[in-house]
């Protein structure tokens, strides 16, 4: 790798995230500026003594916890950034083989000197990698005005949350506990974002339906044909979150490297070869 | 002969879209039969810290109470 | 001279319909070749082939490689423009300068800017908020600024008005073309680039019906504007193509010495799109010809 091809890469990257900063960007944005709007509105109607005593609640759960205890609460607040993050996946990637075909921009890409296996690796980088770091980093602007609100409420109050540095600490945790997870989910769901992908390159027309359709089709032929449910099993072997969140940055390495994950990432890179090769035809 | 087999499967969209489905099967298939899959799921309870609303519930009534 | 393309029976199908039934072309180096055929004769896609944009078969070697194998390092020699507007249109014109001077070792990216400098084009827009000639100038900015070693340009000035197309063609010559590079055009609007172009190919139907150096032009083909007298004679020496212009008749031989037609009349060169028409004339003549001979053996 040399510096050219360093910067390259890097360009490749910022292409993608030019092209999807509503996805990448806006989506946790306004995700983030609606949960904000509820939250104040719950707590605008909440009555003044109902308040003191979810705080006085708070601050007692809170009591005597290190900010490593505290992070996966935190983290509470991350599932709806996480199921738009997902939902956003799956657009990026049906999307980002199809559309350059279908507005023909995929000629001047292709008349670059950027090879189609690097292109699509840039691609998984920047969903997989580079997208989650906004997430996070909407989702820190909200931690932060919720505990400045929270140490203020305790001051009105008169009732002492844990300290601002602690909770400080354990809100930057729970952001690298959440990023890690969604590195770790991106790279555990491989076979399916390899899938999503070939179907990018392939269709003409409609990628979402051609990508479920062939998938039930196969599943319903592998039970007719050969009464035999592989396919079925595999799929709900992958399916369960408990497999991707990590909830302790000593999870991360186990999770990272056992056998499951490292044969997805395989079988998946199969597809991803597939989206590869058919990226090769541009009509 | 080798070059005729690739040129074979790599023809067009279609053949690339089935060559790479049936790899993609085979393999999960294959090793499904072999190591016998099932669904290791590593423990999602959250080991260090619970908040629920019956314990909040709890916790005002006893307040009250005081 | 050696040739920067070598094709060698190309062929291309969609489905049944063939697009290319065995092309053979050869490019030397430093040409300025104009490529012309009505619609659908796969001008299109044979420039694709050319840059490795369309899968074909058959032998084909452009600027030393295999563009089915390595595209993505033919395109540090070879530069392409459409037709239609393949610039991404969410990018801003500064965005995709930032782009190619990052991805492509052979851009300079100054160059570029002061070729913008002088067209309208303002620099933070993004590029669907342009015009289509402005597109044109744009992307024909960026390549300019490639020092590559082939440029295939496809219908580049398609729908543009003719200040743009103009000012497009004068820049391709006397800020690009080096007499070292090489340029490939296909337009099926001949007159315009007639003048610029040092190899011509005609291109009908999936198949070369001529390739020729411009020079070699005057010497294979003429026109002879026919005195009324000597029309039969004129006829006897089997032209290609006959047409009635202001009352005279014009007639198009394919390599028949000066010398004979002298006598009967004005001998010209004719010009590209005359010969074009007259080629395509031919070709349609010959395969009718062809087809009613198999309707004979029946």
């Amino acid at each position: 790798m040399n510096n050219f091809s360093v910067r390259q890469f890097a360009m490749l990257l910022k292409r993608e995230l030019l092209e999807h900063t509503t996805l990448f960007f806006y989506a946790p944005v306004i995700l983030a500026a609606l949960i904000f709007l509820f939250t104040a509105w719950v707590l605008h109607m909440l009555p003044g003594d109902e308040l003191a005593i979810a705080i006085e609640y708070v601050a007692v759960a809170f009591d005597g916890l290190s900010p490593r205890d505290m992070a996966p609460l935190f983290m509470s607040l991350s599932i709806p950034f996480t199921l738009v993050f997902s939902i956003c996946a799956v657009v990026y990637l049906l999307s980002t083989l199809y559309q350059d075909r279908k507005d023909s921009s995929v000629l001047f890409w292709h008349s670059m000197p950027v090879s189609d296996l690097r292109t699509v690796l840039s691609k998984l980088v920047a969903l997989i990698v580079v997208a989650p770091l906004f997430y996070i980093a909407v989702l820190f602007v909200l931690y932060l005005l919720g505990i400045g609100w929270m140490t203020l409420l305790g001051f009105n109050y008169d009732i002492a949350v844990a300290g601002l540095a602690y909770l400080l600490m354990a809100a930057l945790l729970s952001l690298l506990l959440v990023y890690c997870s969604m590195v770790i989910s991106g790279l555990w769901l491989f076979p399916t974002v390899g899938w999503l992908l070939l179907f990018s390159a392939f269709a003409r027309r409609a990628p979402l339906m051609w990508a479920v359709g062939v998938f039930m089709l196969l599943l319903f032929l592998e039970d007719f044909v050969f009464g035999s449910q592989f396919l079925a099993n595999w799929i709900e072997s992958r399916s369960n979150p408990g497999q991707y969140i990590v909830f302790d940055i000593a999870d991360l390495l186990p999770r990272l490297f056992n056998y499951d994950m490292l044969f997805g990432i395989a079988v998946g890179s199969i597809l991803v070869g597939g989206a590869v090769v058919m990226r090769r035809f541009t009509d | 002969m080798m070059e005729q087999v690739r040129a074979l499967l790599l023809k067009n969209r279609y053949s690339v879209l089935v060559t790479t489905i049936t790899a993609y099967v085979l393999v999960v298939v294959i090793e499904g039969a072999v190591t016998g899959r099932e669904a290791r799921v590593i423990d999602l309870d959250n080991p260090y810290f619970e908040l629920n609303i019956q314990d909040f519930e709890e916790f005002r009534d006893r307040r009250e109470r005081e | 001279m050696t040739s920067i393309v070598h094709a060698k029976g190309l062929e291309k199908s969609f489905g049944r319909f063939r697009a290319l039934k065995g092309v053979d072309l050869d490019i030397p180096r430093g040409a300025i070749s104009g490529l012309i055929g009505p619609n659908g004769a796969g001008k299109t896609t044979t420039l694709k082939a050319l840059i490795g944009l369309c899968d074909v078969q058959g032998e084909l070697e452009v600027a030393g490689q295999d563009p089915r194998r390595a595209r993505h390092k033919l395109m540090e020699e070879v530069c392409f423009i459409a037709d239609v507007g393949i610039l991404p249109r969410w990018l801003r014109v500064n965005q995709l300068l930032d782009y190619v001077a990052a991805v492509h070792p052979r851009f300079d990216r100054g160059r570029a800017e002061q070729f913008l400098a002088s067209t309208d084009i303002p620099p933070n827009k993004r590029i669907k908020e342009l015009s289509k000639g402005m597109i044109t100038q744009l992307h024909l900015a960026v390549v300019m600024a490639i020092d590559v070693r082939l440029l295939v340009l496809d219908e580049p000035t398609l729908g543009l008005d003719i200040v743009y197309r103009k000012e497009f063609y004068d820049r391709l010559l006397n800020d690009f073309y080096d007499g070292d590079r090489t340029i490939i055009i296909s337009t099926h609007q001949v007159e315009e680039i007639e003048a610029l172009l040092s190899h011509l190919v005609f291109i009908n139907k999936g198949e070369i019906v001529l390739n020729t150096q411009m020079s070699e032009l005057e010497i294979r083909y003429s026109e002879l504007i026919v005195q009324s007298d000597k029309m039969a004679e004129a006829e006897a020496l089997g032209p290609i193509y006959q047409r009635k212009t202001l009352g005279k008749h014009c007639l198009t031989f394919e390599d028949v010495p000066r010398e004979k037609l002298q006598p009967l009349g004005e001998v010209i060169t004719p010009s590209v799109a005359d010969l074009f028409v007259a080629k395509m004339r031919q070709d349609r003549v010959l395969g009718e010809a062809a087809a009613t001979g198999e309707a004979g053996h029946e």
